[in-house]
């Protein structure tokens, strides 16, 4: 056991916000991933982000992206939720870890092109004419950690900010496993972990495609696990976990959502060891399989294939995923799902996994939860996966976490 | 059994050297690597273009090594830098448990890292504009026919080609945290070592972006140096004159292991012992840099390291030449030093080798260790004129002396501030394989 458990969380997703709307919509079969003009999309409404009003919010703005906007809507549920207080005064120590990219970060992928053109005739060197018209502040105003200094103003933790992402990140579950590094070793009492994946740029779009392709149709049949599955569901999304020691939830008197069994994110040879090892160690110290597994699963031929030939005997419980549903919110998506699953676990009820029709055998022996949803037992645990996208993304993920216990 | 994580190998790849003893020589030589950088026009900017340039000859070696077709610069810097480490280290398919990665790559930007690159993506992008202007429907077609640059996507073959070359698996972390992210990624290193969770650690982070865009987009900041006069100069922490910071290139890497593993496998000579660190985030002002949070991340690293402020013997300064951060961090060191600043020796590597972002954490972390283990203090040679609001006692020679414990300071954008102690080791390293 790590002694680390989950005490609130916020979700944004296309669904809409907090994690329940994602569960009714699986399990009545909705989905919002839609068609979209290559690359179908899941994406998310603008104003369930809204950027907070009055100082420092209004002077900072010019310093954030959309990426930055959703981080700090998602954090401000989770806050919304526990109302911690930050640490101002020294005797509890808050940081911030978060699980954003930086390729693209500085979305000028649509202002570049006209500049470019412009530089044919323009008579201005280069850099002159980049510093004249490229919108101020872009360089900086995508990097990761500057966007968890804003969920540092909006939560008051000081303690210290660091992101975890690419090929390290697993889809948040890097940054959640460095969060519980620095709360098992006292660093730190309380860590906010936040993800967003803010929507693709065509460029990137491209070369995740090049990489493993995504999904171009989603529609019954292209889910994960289909034997028709032809590709990732691209997806949207933000995503906050407020982890603590549970001795320090218990003298707040906040009854934990969830304990975290273990998290582990690995890096080996292939994405098949890498993952083996990962749920090895998560697994290592619990006799016992656990009630659900809820799996990276985006509805690629490869990665879903991968997954359930590694993890699939070892689980050995109902599986479903989010990502047929919401699609796959890359940096953020294995954050997405832990609070996905935290919240299963507390309604005891697991949902199906959407545009799933028909399974493939050559996954193996897999006990998919199709149609109707499956009852969970009180205090019971899930087994979460993921890692990154792409064929060189040698990283994977696995958490454990568990409701027995954390009462 | 001793409990302590020790550093055994060390690389570096910088604007002054392209090895350690290079490298080191070149500190205490007050050799500089900052050069008129005149592959780009900066006509019309309110900055020069001042950068610190890896030499041709280093580059060409480097290229040769490590360089493969679609491996990035920045990630070719870094597996030149990590071989220095690792076979310095003598660490090779030996190992027993998951080792652990904890790295980072600044992002040049949208293309590759140097200025050709980045007009030849401009002309690519021109291109597309006078082919499918705005047309997002015909922009993905057009785009599926076009190279693409590595930088493109986040993702990088990097961690799974050292867990190759180690033969097992890593507890790999790929962090960002601006400028303070090379001293991070060593205290997250040394987190996962002193957790028990693997016996040796690699550190690493490179950085090289010399484009019109970083320029431009710095230059906005008005972060870089003015300075008019000889390149050499442009860099000057602590020096009334100061105008700007000026970024380089460069790669540095660390190999971390607990005292234990590394006496277990009959290493008897190591570089450094890491002792306490200082991390924090300061949220008063978006890029202003804070007194307050220099002065807590100085006293924590102090603190956890067992020690007073009396017991520290020199500092190794973030030091970037910026009006504002000199100042800023000098005051934070007269606030916990007090009157011992009139006779406590300062560093700033940055005089010589520009601002690696978070490779500097890294490389300045090594010349901490050399400063430990050969008793010399490098000198801040453009310091010529001492700021006397900054009041830092900086040498424009080496200085000679026993040190026992250096204090590491780096900071950056986001609000980062980090702050770590190392310590002389009882069985200090006079040389790098």
């Amino acid at each position: 056991m790590s002694g680390v458990v989950i005490t609130a969380t916020g979700v944004i997703s296309a669904a809409g916000t907090g994690p329940s709307n994602v569960l009714d919509a699986m399990a009545a079969g909705v989905g919002f991933v839609k068609e979209g003009r290559t690359w179908p999309a899941a994406t998310i409404d603008p104003s369930q982000a809204p950027w907070p009003d009055g100082k420092p919010w209004v002077d900072n703005r010019k310093y954030a992206n959309v990426a930055a906007l959703r981080a700090v809507a998602a954090a401000r549920l989770a806050l919304q939720s526990d109302e911690p207080r930050g640490d101002d005064d020294d005797s509890v120590r808050c940081g911030i870890v978060m699980a954003v990219g930086s390729s693209a970060s500085d979305g000028l992928g649509e202002v570049m092109p006209r500049l470019a053109a412009m530089a044919e005739t323009d008579p201005r060197p280069l850099a002159k004419l980049l510093y004249d018209e490229v919108p101020d502040y872009s360089y900086i105003r995508g990097i990761p950690s500057q966007i968890g200094q804003f969920v540092a103003i909006a939560s008051g933790f000081r303690g210290s900010n660091v992101a975890v992402y690419g090929e390290g990140g697993a889809g948040g579950l890097g940054a959640m496993a460095a969060a519980i590094r620095l709360l098992e070793s006292s660093e730190l009492d309380r860590v906010l972990v936040v993800g967003v994946q803010p929507p693709l740029m065509p460029t990137l779009s491209v070369a995740y495609d090049r990489d493993d392709p995504l999904g171009t149709e989603a529609a019954p049949g292209r889910g994960p696990f289909d034997v028709q599955r032809a590709g990732t569901l691209i997806g949207e999304g933000a995503a906050a976990l407020m982890l603590e020691r549970v001795e320090m939830a218990r003298a707040r008197g906040i009854a934990p959502a969830a304990e975290i069994v273990a998290c582990e994110a690995i890096c080996a040879t292939s994405r098949a060891r890498a993952l083996d090892a990962a749920v090895s160690l998560v697994m290592a110290g619990d006799s016992q399989r656990p009630d659900c597994w809820w799996a990276h699963a985006a509805g690629s031929v490869v990665m879903d294939r991968d997954e359930c030939h590694v993890v699939g005997p070892r689980a050995g419980a109902p599986v479903t995923s989010s990502k047929g549903t919401i699609g796959n919110a890359f940096e953020c998506a294995a954050l997405i799902d832990v609070a996905l699953a935290v919240e299963a676990l507390r309604q005891r009820w697991l949902p199906p996994v959407g545009l799933l029709r028909q399974p493939d055998p050559a996954l193996g022996k897999l006990d998919v939860v199709m149609g109707a949803p499956r009852s969970l037992p009180a205090h019971g645990s899930a087994l979460v996966t993921a890692f990154s996208h792409g064929s060189d993304a040698a990283t994977a993920a696995a958490a454990l976490i568990s409701t027995g216990g954390t009462s | 059994m001793n409990s302590d994580v020790v550093v055994t190998g060390m690389g570096v790849v910088t604007p002054i050297g392209g090895s350690v003893e290079s490298f080191w020589e070149a500190n205490l030589a007050g050799k500089t690597g900052l050069t008129l950088e005149h592959r780009m026009d900066v006509a019309g900017l309110p900055c020069g273009w001042v950068a610190g340039i890896i030499p041709d000859e280093v580059k060409a070696e480097v290229k040769d090594r490590h360089g493969q077709s679609n491996r990035s610069w920045g990630d070719t810097l870094m597996h030149a830098a990590v071989d220095q480490a690792l076979t310095d280290a003598e660490v090779g398919q030996g190992l027993v448990r998951p080792a652990g990665l904890v790295w980072t790559r600044v992002w040049p930007g949208p293309s590759g890292s140097f200025p050709e690159d980045y007009v030849t993506h401009m002309k690519a992008l021109a291109k597309r504009y006078h082919t499918v202007g705005g047309d997002p429907a015909a922009l993905t077609g057009y785009l599926r026919e076009q190279p693409l640059p590595p930088e493109t996507t986040d993702s990088s073959a990097f961690p799974a080609e050292l867990s190759a070359r180690l033969g097992v698996p890593l507890h790999a972390m790929r962090l960002e945290a601006t400028c303070s992210g090379g001293l991070r990624s060593i205290a997250e290193a040394a987190r996962l070592l002193r957790m028990g969770k693997v016996d040796v650690a690699v550190v690493s982070a490179s950085v090289s972006r010399s484009t019109p865009y970083v320029l431009s987009q710095y230059g906005q900041l008005m972060a870089l140096s003015r300075w008019r006069g000889d390149p050499a100069q442009a860099s000057m922490p602590f020096d009334r004159r100061r105008t700007g910071m000026v970024i380089n290139e460069s790669a540095g890497a660390l190999v971390l292991e607990t005292a234990e593993h590394a006496e277990c496998r009959g290493v008897d000579t190591v570089h450094a012992v890491v002792g306490g660190w200082g991390l924090a985030v300061g949220a008063d002002h978006l890029t202003a840099p804070s007194e307050a949070m220099i002065e807590r991340v100085m006293r924590t690293a102090v603190e956890r390291s067992g020690l007073t402020p009396n017991d520290v013997d020199t500092i190794n300064a973030h030091g970037t030449s910026t009006r504002l951060n000199d100042l800023t961090e000098a005051r934070a060191m007269h606030r916990v030093f007090g009157e011992r600043m009139s006779t406590l020796d300062v560093c700033a590597v940055k005089s010589l080798t520009g601002h690696g972002s978070a490779a500097s954490g890294i490389t300045e972390s090594v010349v901490a260790a050399l400063t430990l283990c050969r008793g010399v203090i490098p000198p801040v040679v453009t310091c010529t004129e001492p700021d006397p609001k900054c009041n830092v006692r900086t040498s424009l020679t080496p200085v000679d002396r026993p040190v026992q414990t250096v204090l590491k300071n780096s900071f950056g954008f986001g609000g980062q501030y980090a702050s770590m102690v190392f310590k002389r080791p009882a069985n200090p390293r006079c040389g790098v394989a």
